[in-house]
């Protein structure tokens, strides 16, 4: 079970860290850094920036993307923002807009 | 008799959410649902369900919700619709306001109790009446 579990009804305003894993159903806006994976599940809001060890997005997410070792966009996930990975995939039914730098 | 239509439980879907022990939050947490802090929170907790606090969890900050349970640390005052429960090896430093209020043995609370009750019929009237 997730560490941290953030529920479809739930919304968190300000800054959020954890060196558990986190599972993202609600919504956030702040700031997201977790030192662990982080899942970010369809029907999520996400405005925020994200720091991950690895990311793997479902659903919303507005801000730039940090991922130590990978981020994953689902499909149906919509991502606007820059990532820093240093791997990435990107699912055919994601949308993505933004920049991508792999150079870690 | 039995109600015909099976539909799906109508719970809160999904209503829960964990912070777990690693977890920090600066800021405000609003939502539907209910809610177990094992982590700490700086800020605001307004939910529509109950909220836990786990024996690692810490709260700064005010709580609106249905049923609390404490067992942890909360600096701040409570607004709980339903009962508050202060369990042994909380510390609790606030008001608490709620439909009743207890306090278990082991506990450590520094504030004021609120709970809002109606007082048996020969005590109502002016309080401290002769």
């Amino acid at each position: 079970m997730a560490g941290t579990i953030i529920g479809q009804g739930i919304t968190i305003e300000g800054e959020i860290t954890s060196d558990e894993e986190v599972v993202v159903a609600g919504t956030i806006r702040g700031k997201l850094n977790v030192d662990g994976p982080v899942t970010i599940d369809a029907g999520a809001v996400v405005e925020a920036d994200i720091g991950a060890t690895s990311l793997a997005v479902g659903g919303t997410v507005t801000g730039n993307v940090t991922a130590s070792e990978r981020v994953d966009l689902l499909s149906g996930a919509r991502l606007v923002g820059d990532v820093k990975a240093a791997r990435l995939t990107i699912a055919d039914g994601a949308s993505f807009k933004g920049n991508v730098d792999m150079d870690v | 008799m039995a109600r015909g239509s099976a539909t799906a439980q109508s719970t809160t879907s999904e209503g829960s959410a964990v912070l777990g022990r690693g977890a920090r939050v600066r800021g405000r947490v609003r939502g539907e649902g209910n809610l177990v802090v094992d982590g700490q929170v700086e800020g605001d907790i307004s939910v529509t369900g109950d909220l836990a606090i786990g024996d690692g969890g810490a709260i700064t900050g005010d709580i609106d919700a249905a049923a609390v349970i404490i067992g942890g640390a909360l600096t701040g005052d409570v607004a709980a619709r339903g009962a508050v429960t202060i369990r042994s090896g909380a510390k609790v430093v606030g008001s608490m306001g709620g439909a009743e209020v207890s306090i278990e043995e082991g506990a450590s609370f520094v504030g004021r109790i609120e709970a809002e009750f109606d007082l048996p019929a020969e005590l109502q009237g002016r309080p401290g009446a002769r």
